[in-house]
C-alpha cells in the first residue's frame, strides 16, 4: 500500500506530506514512523520546527511518554523563539508526569517531573495550562508523601516502633501540610505507645511521657480525629501505667 | 572595504555565504548555525559568539571566522569562513602483530570518519608509547604519518608506525647501605620489578617506571614493618647494559631499629584501656612496626576487620577519630599515645533506597538492618548489603551504601542504598537425553512475583513483579514420564514477620520401561499427585542466620499394572502423609552465586504418623506370612500383604547437609561439604518403605524425583549407579571443592573448580561403614547467567568400581543445569 511504499522511498518531501496527512487524521503511529525517518534531515531547515513538534507530539499520542518528553524538551531548546514553545514545555513536563511510576518503587522520574512542572509554573505564570500543571504537581507531591508515609507505617507493622517514631517525625517535618498528616500523627502515637508499654523498666517512664506528648499533639491539631476511640483508650492505658510507675 | 559597525546595533540578516567548505554543503553549515535569513541579529554581540561556540562544539571545524560583507540600510550580509577538520579514511598499523591491531584501533578510536586534529594525533601517540612502556618496552617509538586521501575531499589516510624495540629486562638489582636486611629479602619486597631468573615463567623480568616507584614505597614499608622507621632511599639509578638489559642500584639508609615503648590511651570513656590494649595486640618491647600499628587501629581494606576504629564504628561512634601520636623516643624505644576523640554516638535518621525500578519498597525495607532511630553501626551496613544480595533481585556488585548528612551536632546520619535491579526471572527450555530417552523441559520461574497484581492488566510488564514472591511452573516430559509442578512462596506472610509461606503442587505420570522394545508401555503406569504446604521462620537465637521450617505434605501414589522388584502390588495405591521439620543456618555470602565465606547447613527430619502403633495389626505375623509367601513364590499373596503395609507409608527420614566456605587467598575459595541421610521404619516388621529412598551417583539433578527419591550428586560415577535399583536407605558423602572465579559480572559469573569427593550408599545399618567410600576427583566449570540460571560441566574420575564391577569406574562427564550448590 501507499504507506509501505512511502516508508521505503527516498523522497523526503513525499514522506513529509504523508506523515502530516496521517498526523492530521490521528494515525499517530504511522506518522511517527515517517517523522522518525525524516526528522534528522529537516533539522535546521525552515520546516524543521513544525516537523519536530509533530514528531514529539506523535510520541505523546502513542503514549511513549519517555521519548515524547525528551523530544518536546529538545524542541523547546532548539526553537526557543517558536510560538509553540510554551505548549512544548508543558507537554514535556506532562510526559514526565505521565511516566512517573507507582509510589512504591524508585521515584527518580517523579522528582524530575515535579522539578519540570515547577519550572513551567514559574516561567509561564499566566498560562491557561496553569491549573492542570498545579494539579499534576500536587498529585506527584502526594505520591511522594504516600511513599514516605507507607515506609514509616511499615516500621510500625514490623514492630520496629522506635524506627517508626523517627520516620514519622521526619515525615511530619518534611511534609507539614500533608494529606496524611492526621494518620501520621496517630501512627506516631501508636508506635510510641507500643514502644512504651513493651519497654524495659528503666526507660518506661520516659517513653510513656513521650507517647503522651504525641497523643496531645494529635488531639491539638485534630480534636475530632477519626482515631479518637483508639487513641483515647491508649491514652487511658498510658495514664494507668504512669500511675504504677511513679508510685513505685 | 572597511565597514563601520555600530555598538550592539540591530540588523536584519540578509544572507550568509559560506566559504572554505570541502565536503559539507553550504545548506548544512547554515543549518548548523541555526541562523535564519530575515531574523534580527545584534552586531557585534552575543548572537555571533553563540554561533561560533556552537560550531566549535561540533568538533568538525578547525577554524571559524565571520565577516561582514555588506550592509544595506539595516540589512547585513555575512560571510562564514571555515576550515574543515580532515576525517580519517584508512588506517594502517605497522610493527606489531596483526591480532593486536584491532584492540588498539578500538582503544584509540582510530576508525573511519574520526576527525583528525593535532591534539588527537598527539594523544594517540602518547597513548601508544605509554601503553608499551607499561608492558616493559621502554624504547618504543611511534610515528604517525598522515597523507591526504585522493579519493575523498577533506580526508586523510594514516600510517601508524610502531617500533617496539627490545623488551628491557633487569639484569641485576643491587643495594648499598643495607646492613640489617639481606639484598635477597629486599629484592623480594620489590613486588613488580624482578631481575632475570632463568626458568621463572610466571613473573617475567621487566622494568616499568611507575611500578618501580610503587615498589620503592613498599621497600620502605618493608623496613618500617621491621622496626626501621627512619629508613629512606637516598637514590636509585638505572644503568643500561649493552645487551638491552638494565641494572638497578638502590642506595639506602637504614637508620636504627626501634621498639614499641609505652602505649597510653587518651580520651577513651566508653572502652577501657585494657580492652583497647587487647584489640591493639602490641606489647611494650615489640619491634616497632608502623604499618601494623596503623592496621590495628584502622584497616580500610578490611571493612569487617577487628580493630579499634571498627569497635567504635560498630557501636554508634560514627564521628570517632583515633590518632596514634609518638610522644617521645628514648634511645630506640618509642612511646605512643593513642588519642581518641569519641564524639557523640550517632543514630540512623533517614534510610532510603533508590534504583528499585521493579521491587516494591516494602520488600526491601523489611530486609534492611539499618533502621531509623537505631544506633549507627558499620557492621549493620555490611550485613544489609549481604541481605540485599541474598534476595537475588539486585546485582550484588552494584549495591552502594551512601552515608549522607552526617551531623555531629544532632548525632544523626542518613544512609541511602543505591541498587540496580537484575533479572530475577528464569526461563528454562531444554531438551536432552537422559533416563533412556529424550526429555523436554519447560520451566518458568519468577523470583520477584506480585500475586496481588495477577488480575491487574497494567502490571504485566511482562509479568507482575515486585512483591518478592516466587512462582514457578515446570513441565517436563519424555517417552517415559510427564511431570507438572507449580509452586508459590511468600517470604513475609502477613508482612509482620519473616515467616515464609509456601505451597507446591505436582503431578507425575510414569510409564513402565519395556525392556523388550526399549519403549514406554503406556498401559502400565504409576501416577503421583502431591501437595506440600510449609512455613519457615527466621530465628533470633542462637543467632539470626538460623531458620526453622515446617511442612506438611501429602502424596497419593497410584499404580496400574506396574510391577517392579519393589512394587509388588502392581495394581494398588499408596498414601504418604508426612511432617517435615528442618533447622538450617545460612551465613554464606556475600554473593550467593559465589560465596567467599560463611557456611550453610540444614538438619531435616521427615516423619509420618506412627500408624503401626495405632492400627492393632500384627505386623510380626504379617512379616512371617510374607516370608512364607516369598518361599512359596505366591506373588498375589505378597502383593496383598505389601498393599496392606504400604497403604499409608510409615517412615522417618533424617538428613544432614553442611557446606563451609573458606577464602584461602584472593578469591580462591575452598568449599567443604558433608552430607548424611537415613531412612528408617518405626516398626521393623512393617519394614522400610520402597519410596523416599536415596540414589547416589552422577550429577544429582532432581529431574527424576517421582517416588520421593533423592538423587545425591557424586561425580565420577554414572547417575544413581552407587545405589541398588531400589535405592538405598543410608548414604553419606564428603567433598572438597576448590573454586576460582574467572569473572563475577552481572551478565555472567563464571568460575572453575577442582573437586575431591567420596560417598557411599548402604542398604542397612549392618553394611554401614562411613569409611567405605567410592571416591572421585575432577575438574569443572560453572557459568551463572541471570536469565538461564546455573550451567556447568564437570569431568570426574571415579577411583573405585561401581557395584557389580571390578575395574575403577574411570572418567565421567556431567552436565549440571540449574542446581546451585
Amino acid at each position: 500500500n501507499e504507506y509501505q511504499k512511502v516508508l521505503k522511498s527516498e523522497d523526503a518531501k513525499l514522506k513529509y506530506d504523508l506523515a502530516e496527512k496521517f498526523y492530521n487524521e490521528g494515525d499517530f503511529r504511522r506518522a511517527n514512523r515517517l517523522f522518525e525517518q525524516i526528522a534528522p534531515q529537516y533539522i535546521g531547515k525552515p520546516q524543521g520546527e513544525r516537523i519536530i513538534f509533530m514528531y514529539a507530539n506523535s510520541f505523546y499520542q502513542i503514549r511513549d511518554y519517555y521519548t515524547g518528553g525528551y523530544q518536546f524538551e529538545r524542541f523547546a531548546k532548539s526553537y526557543p523563539r517558536s510560538e509553540k514553545v510554551e505548549e512544548a514545555a508543558f507537554l514535556a513536563a506532562k510526559c514526565l508526569y505521565l511516566s512517573s511510576p507507582k509510589y512504591s518503587i524508585d521515584q527518580t522520574e517523579t522528582h524530575k517531573a515535579i522539578e519540570k512542572l515547577q519550572l513551567y509554573i514559574n516561567q509561564y505564570p499566566t498560562s491557561e495550562n496553569l491549573p492542570e500543571a498545579n494539579k499534576m504537581a500536587q498529585e506527584l507531591s502526594e505520591k511522594l508523601q504516600r511513599k514516605e508515609y507507607e515506609i514509616a507505617k511499615q516500621y510500625n507493622t514490623t514492630r520496629n516502633y522506635e524506627s517508626s517514631v523517627t520516620s514519622f517525625n521526619n515525615f511530619l517535618l518534611d511534609f507539614p501540610g500533608s494529606i496524611y498528616r492526621e494518620d501520621a500523627m496517630f501512627y506516631r502515637f501508636d508506635s510510641a505507645y507500643r514502644l512504651a508499654i513493651n519497654s524495659v523498666s528503666y526507660k518506661i517512664e520516659e517513653r510513656l511521657l513521650e507517647a503522651e506528648g504525641h497523643y496531645n499533639n494529635l488531639k491539638k491539631y485534630y480534636p475530632q480525629t477519626k482515631y479518637a476511640d483508639k487513641a483515647d483508650a491508649m491514652k487511658a492505658e498510658i495514664e494507668e501505667q504512669l500511675k504504677t510507675v511513679t508510685s513505685k | 572595504q572597511e565597514i563601520a559597525l555600530g555598538n550592539n546595533q540591530k540588523y536584519i540578516l540578509g544572507g550568509i555565504e559560506v566559504t572554505g567548505i570541502k565536503s559539507y554543503s553550504e545548506q548544512a553549515v547554515i543549518a548548523y548555525t541555526e541562523l535564519r535569513i530575515g531574523q534580527e541579529i545584534t552586531l557585534p554581540g552575543e548572537d555571533i559568539s553563540r554561533v561560533i561556540n556552537k560550531l566549535w562544539g561540533l568538533g568538525l571545524f578547525s577554524d571559524i571566522n565571520f565577516y561582514v560583507t555588506n550592509i544595506e540600510g539595516n540589512t547585513v550580509y555575512l560571510e562564514l569562513n571555515i576550515q574543515e577538520v580532515p576525517s580519517l579514511n584508512n588506517v594502517k598499523v605497522q610493527g606489531i602483530k596483526q591480532k593486536k591491531i584491532e584492540p588498539i584501533l578500538k582503544d584509540t578510536e582510530l576508525k573511519k570518519g574520526k576527525k583528525v586534529t593535532e591534539s588527537f594525533l598527539t594523544n594517540t601517540k602518547n597513548y601508544l608509547i605509554n601503553k608499551y612502556k607499561k608492558e616493559g618496552y621502554l624504547n618504543t617509538k611511534v610515528h604517525i604519518i598522515t597523507t591526504p586521501d585522493t579519493t575523498e575531499s577533506s580526508a586523510v589516510n594514516m600510517l601508524v608506525n610502531i617500533d617496539l624495540g627490545e623488551k628491557v629486562k633487569v639484569q641485576n638489582i643491587g643495594f648499598t647501605g643495607n646492613d640489617a636486611i639481606s639484598a635477597k629479602k629486599l629484592r623480594k619486597a620489590l613486588k613488580n620489578t624482578k631481575k632475570i631468573v632463568p626458568g621463572r615463567f610466571w613473573k617475567k623480568s621487566k622494568y616499568i617506571s611507575e611500578d618501580f616507584k610503587e615498589d620503592l614505597v613498599s621497600l620502605i614499608d618493608y623496613y618500617k614493618e621491621n622496626g626501621y622507621r627512619d629508613a629512606r632511599i637516598i637514590e636509585d639509578t638505572l644503568a643500561y647494559n649493552n645487551d638491552n638489559t638494565i641494572d638497578i642500584k638502590i642506595k639506602l639508609e637504614e637508620g636504627n631499629k626501634y621498639y614499641f615503648g609505652d602505649i597510653r590511651y587518651i580520651g577513651n570513656t566508653v572502652y577501657s584501656d585494657r580492652l583497647l590494649g587487647q584489640l591493639l595486640g602490641i606489647k611494650k618491647g615489640d619491634t616497632y612496626n608502623g604499618v601494623l600499628l596503623k592496621k590495628r587501629i584502622d584497616d580500610p581494606s578490611k571493612p569487617d576487620g577487628e580493630n579499634i576504629a571498627n569497635l567504635y564504628q560498630n557501636n554508634g561512634y560514627l564521628f570517632s577519630q583515633i590518632n596514634p601520636v609518638e610522644v617521645s623516643a628514648i634511645n630506640d624505644t618509642i612511646n605512643f599515645e593513642i588519642r581518641i576523640l569519641e564524639g557523640k554516638p550517632a543514630y540512623f535518621n533517614k534510610i532510603s533506597v533508590t534504583g528499585n525500578e521493579k521491587t516494591n519498597d516494602h520488600v526491601i525495607y523489611r530486609e534492611l538492618r539499618t533502621k531509623p532511630g537505631q544506633l549507627y553501626s558499620k557492621e549493620n551496613i555490611i550485613r544489609t548489603i549481604r541481605e540485599l544480595s541474598q534476595m537475588q533481585f539486585f546485582d550484588p556488585e552494584q549495591i552502594v551504601p551512601k552515608v549522607e548528612n552526617p551531623d555531629p551536632n544532632s548525632g544523626t546520619v542518613d544512609i541511602k542504598y543505591e541498587l540496580a535491579e537484575k533479572g530475577s526471572s528464569q526461563i528454562e527450555l531444554q531438551g536432552g537425553y537422559g533416563g533412556g530417552g529424550f526429555i523436554g523441559t519447560l520451566g518458568l520461574s519468577f523470583n520477584n512475583f506480585a500475586i496481588k497484581d495477577l488480575f491487574n492488566k497494567k502490571a504485566y510488564k511482562p509479568v507482575p513483579m515486585g512483591d518478592g514472591q516466587s512462582l514457578a511452573l515446570r513441565l517436563q516430559a519424555s517417552r517415559f514420564f510427564q511431570t507438572y509442578s507449580f509452586s508459590f512462596a511468600e517470604p513475609w506472610m502477613g508482612g509482620k514477620e519473616p515467616v515464609q509461606f509456601s505451597v507446591s503442587l505436582s503431578h507425575t505420570k510414569q510409564f513402565l520401561y519395556d525392556y523388550l522394545t526399549g519403549n514406554a508401555d503406556k498401559d502400565r503406569r504409576f501416577n503421583i499427585s502431591g501437595i506440600t504446604v510449609g512455613i519457615a521462620k527466621r530465628l533470633r537465637v542462637p543467632d539470626d542466620y538460623f531458620s526453622l521450617s515446617q511442612a506438611v505434605s501429602y502424596q497419593h501414589y497410584n499404580l496400574k499394572n506396574y510391577n517392579t522388584a519393589l512394587f509388588t502390588f502392581g495394581d494398588g495405591f499408596s498414601n504418604s502423609l508426612a511432617y517435615t521439620i528442618a533447622l538450617s543456618r545460612n551465613s554464606s555470602g556475600p554473593n550467593p552465586i559465589y560465596p567467599l565465606g560463611g557456611n550453610d547447613f540444614t538438619i531435616t527430619a521427615k516423619l509420618s504418623p506412627p500408624y503401626s502403633l495405632l492400627d492393632n495389626t500384627d505386623y510380626k505375623g504379617l512379616a512371617e506370612e510374607r516370608k512364607d509367601a516369598v518361599e512359596n513364590n505366591d506373588t498375589d499373596k505378597i502383593a496383598q500383604i505389601d498393599q496392606q503395609r504400604f497403604k499409608w507409608l510409615e517412615y522417618y527420614k533424617v538428613k544432614f547437609k553442611g557446606n563451609w566456605y573458606t577464602n584461602l587467598v584472593d578469591k580462591l575459595v575452598l568449599k567443604t561439604g558433608v552430607e548424611l541421610g537415613y531412612l528408617g521404619a518405626y516398626n521393623n516388621h512393617r519394614g522400610v518403605i520402597p519410596f523416599e529412598r536415596f540414589f547416589v551417583g552422577g550429577d544429582g539433578l532432581g529431574n527424576y524425583t517421582l517416588d520421593g527419591r533423592e538423587n545425591i550428586q557424586l561425580r565420577g560415577y554414572p547417575n544413581q549407579s552407587l545405589s541398588d535399583n531400589d535405592g538405598s536407605i543410608i548414604y553419606n558423602k564428603f567433598s572438597m571443592e576448590l573454586r576460582y572465579p574467572l569473572t563475577l559480572k552481572q551478565t555472567a559469573s563464571i568460575y572453575g573448580l577442582a573437586f575431591l569427593e567420596g560417598g557411599g550408599a548402604y542398604n542397612n545399618f549392618k553394611n554401614y561403614n562411613p569409611f567405605e567410600l567410592q571416591r572421585s576427583a575432577g575438574l569443572g566449570l560453572r557459568i551463572f547467567m541471570p536469565a538461564f540460571g546455573l550451567l556447568g560441566i564437570d569431568f570426574g574420575y571415579g577411583f573405585d568400581p561401581i557395584p557389580g564391577s571390578t575395574q575403577p569406574n574411570g572418567w565421567e562427564t556431567h552436565f549440571i543445569i540449574g542446581q546451585q550448590f
